[in-house]
């Protein structure tokens, strides 16, 4: 089945999510071709044998309409009958344009899919993973929104085979562009994760949590509700609107376990939970699960690792 | 200026969700989806500085008519709503036809989103409605500064950007950005004489099909609950136990 993988690239090399698909698709072992976006310039981000565009986007100015029209185009030019596409902002964008101009619902959350007949198969997963939907693409075209860590990454070595697309500003101009300092263990790439919840009580509480990561060399997460209030940036989030994290160990700090928080981390391999509430959902997933106050237990974890 | 927020009535989410035949059951009282609460507060804070008309679009059974009138005694001025058998199960693209339909009905200028639904979270519908209405689309809005300009903060996956809002678009809002308002005892009754009308979707021009087929929905072998230790004082030993087991340290 004729595929095109939308991928992004961010800090000049191919996203993860872009590389899980990628080794989805070698594996499934149908034909595809790569559309990437990215803001930067000349990003090595080819690789062998793998027919890549990549559209480079003005940071400045809000493109993505135009980049949806170009892509619709090269879909229906060269019959194209499967997208697939990572759950990121960018791309859950351009996917949703995308699914307009070619009058296809597209599926999003898709943990898996399977090709057979000729039709697609997608996976879904719902109530906090409980329970799996399976449904069936039945419209020409298939377009697949797809979680980060559904599939393992391909390994590749990069070089600068590739092609280069420029795309049309529109009027709407982007300015004061900020990022974030990234420092630390990469929530994504972590083998130990310590998130926090509001369980921790206070912001100024979260120097426990610091320093119990920097004894463990661990990356720190939270939940939504934490950083609504403020007490991390954004980039920390873990859960259906924010980060999904697989790490070796996850240790969930005051956290009530909500499944919108559990679709991120439930597939960590082994869970640590710290609640005073003996019946909070956390414990339904928790492989060793304390009940008690973490204003208590982690001062201790901290004093004796 | 006219701005549209799209709503949605939801099941109670304090409740676990229940489905039959791959569609969510919704029970005869819906409340409105707390996300959608963010847009209503910007449309609101736009209606203060230029005096605008803010219409509630909603799809999907009226039901007790809870949800809307949550989200009218916030604050908005009026209601219109679709609510017909045929649309039960509705993917992102059928929603998103019905809602950009209303939009045009309301005149709207400016319509408002949340990023995602708590219920159906496929997080597509406010970009699909910017599409069909050919209007351009701010996703990810969490922050806004009304001035003489207004000006929007966008999240973005290194940080955030910041844009002025066009005359006309569409904006998606992300929770967390402003404090929705709560209303008081008079907002509450002064919602109640305010118009909900109920549109009929035969006079809609519609294009979107239904193209997504349910197959099944199956419960997965959960990983079963561990070890529960109550602490006395001492339970942190586990964990450094647990820990050194697992080789962290
Ligand atoms: C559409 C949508 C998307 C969402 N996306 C996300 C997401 O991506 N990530 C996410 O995390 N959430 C998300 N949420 C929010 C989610 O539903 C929960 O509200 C949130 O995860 C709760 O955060 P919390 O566990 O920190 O807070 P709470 O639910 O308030 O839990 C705090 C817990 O701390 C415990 N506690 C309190 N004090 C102590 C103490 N001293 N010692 C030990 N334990 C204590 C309490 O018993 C309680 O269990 C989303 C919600 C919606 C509707
Ligand atoms: N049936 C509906 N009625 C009104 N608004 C909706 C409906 N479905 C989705 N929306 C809007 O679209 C946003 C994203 O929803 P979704 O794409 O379902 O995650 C929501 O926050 C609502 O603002």
């Amino acid at each position: 089945m004729k595929t095109l993988i939308i991928g992004e690239v961010s800090n000049s090399t191919l996203s993860s999510g872009t590389l899980e698909i990628l080794g989805k698709a070698k594996e499934l072992g149908t034909e595809f071709e790569l559309i990437t976006i990215g803001p930067d310039d000349a990003p090595s981000i080819g690789i062998d044998s793998i027919t890549q565009k990549y559209v480079k986007r003005n940071p400045e100015n809000l493109q993505f309409n135009n980049i949806a029209t170009m892509i619709s185009e090269y879909i229906k030019n060269n019959e194209v009958k499967l997208v697939l596409s990572s759950s990121t902002y960018v791309c859950r964008d351009i996917i949703s344009f995308i699914s307009v101009d070619l009058l296809s619902s597209p599926v999003s959350n898709v943990i898996d899919f399977s090709i057979s007949n000729g039709s697609v198969e997608t996976i879904n997963s719902i109530n906090g993973g409980e329970s799996i939907y399976k449904s069936k693409v039945n419209s020409e075209h298939a377009l697949l929104l797809i979680r980060p860590k559904a599939f393992e990454p391909i390994e590749a070595e990069f070089n600068d085979n590739y092609d280069t697309l420029e795309v049309e500003d529109s009027n709407i101009p982007i300015f004061d562009i900020f990022k974030e300092e990234k420092e630390g263990p990469q929530l994504e790439d972590s083998k130990i994760v310590i998130s926090a919840g509001r369980g921790m009580v206070d912001k100024d509480n979260l120097t426990m949590i610091n320093e119990l990561a920097n004894k463990l060399n661990a990356a720190v997460g939270g939940t939504r509700a934490i950083v609504d209030a403020g007490w991390m940036p954004y980039s920390q989030q873990v859960g259906q609107t924010g980060k999904t994290v697989k790490p070796d160990i996850y240790i969930a700090c005051g956290i009530s376990g909500a499944t919108q928080h559990q679709v991120g981390m439930k597939d960590s391999k082994y869970i640590i939970a710290i609640n005073k509430d003996e019946e909070a959902p956390i414990f339904q997933i928790a492989d060793l699960g304390i009940v008690g106050d973490t204003l208590s237990v982690i001062p201790k974890l901290n004093e004796n690792i | 200026m006219k701005i549209a927020v799209c709503a949605k009535q939801i099941p109670d989410p304090a409740n676990t969700m229940e489905y039959s035949e791959g569609t969510l059951n919704r029970p005869e009282e819906q409340v409105l989806d707390d996300t959608d609460r963010y847009g209503i507060e910007i449309a609101l804070q736009l209606k203060e500085k230029f005096d605008a008309e803010v219409t509630i679009i909603s799809m999907g059974p009226e039901g007790t008519q809870k949800g809307l009138q949550q989200a009218l005694q916030m604050g908005a001025d009026k209601a219109y709503f679709v609510d017909n058998p045929s649309l039960k199960g509705a993917n992102s693209l059928m929603t998103a036809d019905v809602l950009s339909q209303l939009a045009l009905k309301s005149e709207a200028d400016i319509v408002i989103f949340g990023t995602e639904s708590t219920d159906g979270y496929s997080g597509t519908v406010p970009q699909q409605v910017s599409r069909f209405l050919n209007l351009d689309c701010i996703s990810y809005v969490k922050g806004i500064e009304i001035n003489d300009e207004v000006k929007l903060t966008r999240q973005t996956i290194e940080g955030s950007e910041n844009v002025n809002l066009p005359e006309k678009c569409v904006i998606s809002v992300t929770a967390g950005g402003v404090e929705p308002r709560y209303p008081n005892f008079k907002d509450i009754m002064a919602a109640k004489s305010k118009p909900v009308e109920k549109i009929d979707l035969a006079t809609l021009e519609l294009t979107a099909e239904q193209n997504l087929e349910f197959v099944t929905i199956e419960n997965v072998e959960s990983s079963k609950a561990g070890e529960k230790v109550i602490d006395e004082g001492e339970a942190f030993n586990q964990i450094i136990e647990k820990l050194k087991e697992l080789k962290a340290i």
